[in-house]
């Protein structure tokens, strides 16, 4: 296993370097640069040329990736134009948002998905099934920025319970005031993500149950004397949360990535958002990184999910 | 404020209305959030316009707005005011006049850094401000003289020597700004200090410390102006000397403690989001009636919403496009005043030349033979579109028919004799016969007067909702002139491309539309001289070459004179034609009725109620609803 491990590992070696030359082609080709039109009016056109001499965008494509990808060997991944920063600086300061709000949208989603799914499961056919079901195919339908302006309106504004935009209140003064107005600005964006969240979780857990019920083990351990409640604890709960199980090395990558719709819409400062404004304002430096980051944590989400896998299925082997 | 010289291209030239229900028979919006009916763009007019002359006209005219409110009350004590600044572009943080780069830094800084001098209605300086600037013209020695109790918010006095410090970091070689202009090197010694090889710039002497002498090259008369040429900034030496030039856009000094000498002192930043500030007792105008201030950035998508909900006192950067969704929302008043900014057409005349024979420097160089060089063709495009009822109608009365490249604002070089390009097809029709372009095949489209097909190809920008309906409606006017204009590529184009291939000078365009913010220097060399590259036309003569010459010229310094030949200029501009001056676009403050005073004139007296931050005052604890 662990030689499998270490195979994936170095398989993904190449497979960033493809992915940077890939970016690198691609953003050559977007029109502009980081000082088109740059909405300033004390800049002398010969000081934007001056600009882009030193930050070497006059060099050739091929120079160009070797000095980054030289720069990035060493830790050095260059600055941002935009925040006139180095972009690790910038990224980091994105992270601690992006991370708050991806673990509690987790929580949240987990929370509805889970009891929703084994109970529609365990009750098939029910009113609380069909009910469930409904919820699930709007849910699914739902486009995630239509709910979250819905959720801005009639929550932030129209019915005031929530902060409407935002990561922090600038009137917050103690340590203590920080936490409790970064919890109420996550609250909305992640209750908005947990909604939509749920589906495949309802989905997959409700039919595995409902598949397991009539399997050959539950059939032994009823007609073996074992409790209900105990069946679906013990055994069903278990075999029905392997699809589940495999889409969690995901879950926990997207923790670090965000969601662009939900951050740009409740206008929350994390990675989402700052990788949509890097692209709008050509910040080629953090898009790259960027880009290359979500890469490589798609890469060890796949692999994390085939080790959760294997950890909860003792029938799995990779070799 | 910050001091705006030369230009900045403006993302969307027809950033917008949200709903065209205005467009057409004049029939309105039926209602907006509040359920409230609207009026008609003529009504609101007579309404909100208090200095309606009376004038009739057909359909409905541009909007007047007030650029003062006072509201009645008692002053509270202290109080905290809420500013939302309406911007998806959120600040970076970076609290330094020499380092920031963009509009939002600006904008969070106004109210902490300080300005040094204070500017009448041309923008020009005045003697009220923390310094005065004089312009010597023999000596070409420019004086900066300050007042001697103006205080750093850390105790600290202001000194001539923060004004040189200030200019050493930007001549520093280490330096990683954009502020190093044309400007900056004419003083003497900068060139050697910048290329370190001197510890000092010669030419900058701190005479004691309420005086210094910045010698230039040459001095002109447009250094009179705000952003005209001389950096009237200043950087706390004591705060930030010990820090190396390169690593000061990062140092916590600049982006997390910054000081200044304006009314609030910074307390709080929560990058990219919001900023809270708290009053500098010791301000030099004097201690400000608000202990508070915090400032939140908006998105633009939501910002009626949060005027709705009254969760703020002013709105900075309110976007027009969605005017008519807030122009009666309960609780506010909304000022307006006209912005320093113009929509315009231009015709691609020629190109730029970097080298070759004769050209000694870089330089537009017109083609004589190019498409639209005709002059007939181009007024008769010009007579051909109604920009009257585009403002009023695309735009519900916040924009106007533009008459001049030279913004009204800028009143004493305005020239407000001139009509413009009033609709008149007619005319249009009349001054492309003379010049010979005529249907000669029968296609219904006038040929050129060789009788080659004449097709134009018109490159314009997408961006809000009105940017395709405007550019149709300009294309079908032509058509109905009988001139065939083609949308480039049959589409909009996003801004960067526009962009790059408008400065490129790519063949397939002939005409564009776009638009500039002027700043607050009126000269406009940088974007209509032979040798400015912003001139996107191409276009050059020698009689324009003259009248560049002569407004930066000695004369100049007499006022009457140079006045006088920027309204000739314009005249000789609008009748050449090589851009369609189209629009003059207003901006809109909302202001809560619980603020006792608010003032946005231009160069107005910072001491007068309302205008400058110190003066501002609340009428009650609670912002008003109604």
């Amino acid at each position: 296993m662990w030689k499998t491990i270490f195979r994936r590992l170095l398989l993904m070696i190449p497979q960033i370097i493809i992915l940077s030359i890939l970016i690198f082609i691609i953003a050559d080709f977007m029109p502009g640069d980081p000082f088109t039109g740059m909405i300033d009016p004390n800049i002398d056109p010969a000081q934007l040329e001056a600009q882009r001499e030193a930050f070497g965008l006059n060099d050739p494509l091929i120079v160009r990736y070797f000095r980054w990808a030289g720069n990035a060997l060493q830790g050095d991944f260059g600055r941002s134009f935009n925040f006139q920063q180095p972009v690790t600086a910038v990224i980091g300061g994105r992270m601690g948002n992006t991370i708050r709000l991806s673990l509690l949208s987790t929580i949240f989603t987990y929370g509805i998905g889970l009891p929703l799914g084994i109970m529609a499961g365990r009750y098939n056919e029910t009113v609380f099934d069909k009910g469930v079901l409904v919820y699930n195919f709007v849910s699914f339908a739902i486009p995630v920025f239509v709910l979250a302006l819905l959720m801005v309106w009639i929550f932030g504004y129209n019915l005031n319970w929530f902060p409407s935009r935002g990561s922090v209140s600038i009137s917050a003064n103690t340590t203590w005031e920080i936490w409790w107005s970064r919890l109420y600005h996550l609250l909305l964006p992640s209750i908005t993500t947990a909604i939509l969240g749920t589906t495949s979780i309802i989905q997959f857990l409700r039919s595995e149950i409902i598949d397991a019920k009539v399997s050959d083990y539950v059939k032994t351990a009823r007609s073996k004397g074992v409790p209900i409640q105990k069946v679906y604890t013990k055994h069903i709960f278990r075999n029905a949360s392997l699809p589940i199980a495999s889409g969690f090395g995901f879950t926990i990558v997207a923790l670090f990535t965000g969601s662009i719709f939900i951050e740009q819409i409740f206008n929350f400062r994390g990675m989402g958002f700052l990788f949509l404004q890097s692209i709008n304002t050509r910040d080629y430096s953090v898009i790259f990184v960027l880009v290359m980051f979500y890469g490589l944590m798609g890469l060890i989400g796949t692999l994390l999910s085939d080790l959760i896998l294997m950890a909860v299925d003792p029938r799995i082997r990779i070799d | 404020m910050s001091n705006k010289k030369k230009y900045s291209m403006l993302a969307s030239t027809a950033a917008v209305a949200f709903i065209l229900a205005a467009c057409g028979n004049g029939d309105t919006a039926d209602t907006d959030d509040n359920g409230v009916d609207e009026n008609d763009a003529t009504e609101v007019d007579e309404d909100e316009d208090a200095d309606d002359n009376g004038e009739s006209a057909d359909g409905p005219q541009p909007l007047e707005f007030e650029t003062r409110v006072e509201n009645e009350g008692e002053a509270i004590d202290g109080g905290t005011m809420s500013i939302g600044y309406v911007s998806d572009s959120p600040f970076t943080g970076i609290f330094s006049w020499e380092l920031y780069t963009g509009n939002p830094d600006a904008t969070v800084m106004q109210y902490t850094m300080g300005s040094l001098v204070d500017v009448d209605e041309n923008f020009q300086y005045t003697d009220t401000g923390a310094a005065t600037i004089e312009v010597d013209r023999d000596t070409n020695i420019v004086t900066i003289t300050l007042q001697d109790d103006i205080l750093w918010h850390d105790g600290e006095q202001l000194t001539a020597g923060d004004i040189a410090f200030t200019h050493e970091i930007i001549g520093h070689p280490d330096y990683p700004g954009v502020r190093y202009s044309a400007d900056m090197q004419r003083i003497i010694g900068m060139e050697a200090y910048k290329a370190g090889e001197a510890d000092s710039i010669e030419g900058i002497t701190i005479v004691d410390d309420l005086t210094l002498e910045i010698e230039y090259e040459s001095v002109g008369v447009q250094m009179l102006q705000a952003g005209g040429g001389v950096w009237a900034y200043a950087a706390p030496r004591h705060y930030l000397e010990d820090i190396p030039v390169a690593e000061l856009e990062s140092a916590p000094e600049i982006r997390e403690n910054p000081i200044g000498f304006g009314p609030f002192k910074v307390d709080n930043i929560v990058p990219g989001e919001s900023v809270s500030y708290s009053r500098f007792e010791d301000y030099f105008r004097g201690t400000p009636n608000i202990e508070r201030l915090e400032l939140e950035t908006v998105p633009t998508s939501t910002a009626v919403a949060a005027m709705q909900n009254h969760q703020f006192d002013l709105f900075l950067s309110m976007p027009t496009d969605q005017f008519e969704n807030f122009e009666n929302i309960p609780g506010y008043s909304i000022l307006g005043r006209q912005e320093n900014a113009y929509t315009y057409i231009g015709f691609k005349l020629g190109e730029w030349v970097t080298e070759g024979d004769g050209i000694d420097q870089p330089q537009n160089v017109p083609d004589p033979d190019a498409k639209m060089a005709n002059v007939n063709l181009r007024q008769a495009m010009a007579y051909a579109i109604d920009n009257d009822a585009v403002g009023s109608r695309f735009y519900q009365g916040l924009r106007s028919r533009a008459t001049s490249p030279i913004i009204p604002n800028f009143a004493d070089f305005y020239n407000d004799e001139l009509e413009g390009y009033p609709y008149n097809p007619e005319r249009a029709q009349e001054l492309l016969d003379e010049a010979g372009y005529e249907d000669t095949n029968g296609d219904g489209f006038r040929e050129t007067p060789e009788g080659e097909e004449l097709v134009i190809n018109f490159a314009s920008m997408a961006g809000g909702d009105v940017a395709e309906p405007i550019a149709e409606y300009y294309m079908q006017s032509w058509r109905n002139i009988g001139l065939n204009v083609q949308l480039l590529d049959g589409r909009l184009h996003e801004f960067n491309s526009f962009y790059d291939r408008v400065e490129a000078d790519d063949p397939a365009i002939d005409i564009y539309q776009a638009a500039w913010r002027t700043g607050s220097d009126p000269t406009p060399d940088g974007l209509y001289s032979r040798y400015a590259p912003f001139n996107y036309t191409r276009w050059a003569t020698e009689e324009n070459d003259a009248f560049m010459d002569d407004m930066l010229s000695e004369e100049g310094f007499d006022v009457e004179w140079r006045a006088e030949v920027f309204r000739d200029w314009q005249e000789y501009f609008m009748e050449e034609l090589p851009i369609i001056p189209t629009m003059f676009r207003n901006e809109v403050f909302p202001v809560n009725n619980r603020v006792g005073a608010y003032d946005i004139t231009y160069g107005e007296n910072p001491d007068t109620d309302g205008a400058g931050a110190h003066t501002w005052y609340l009428t009650d604890d609670n912002r008003a609803t109604e």
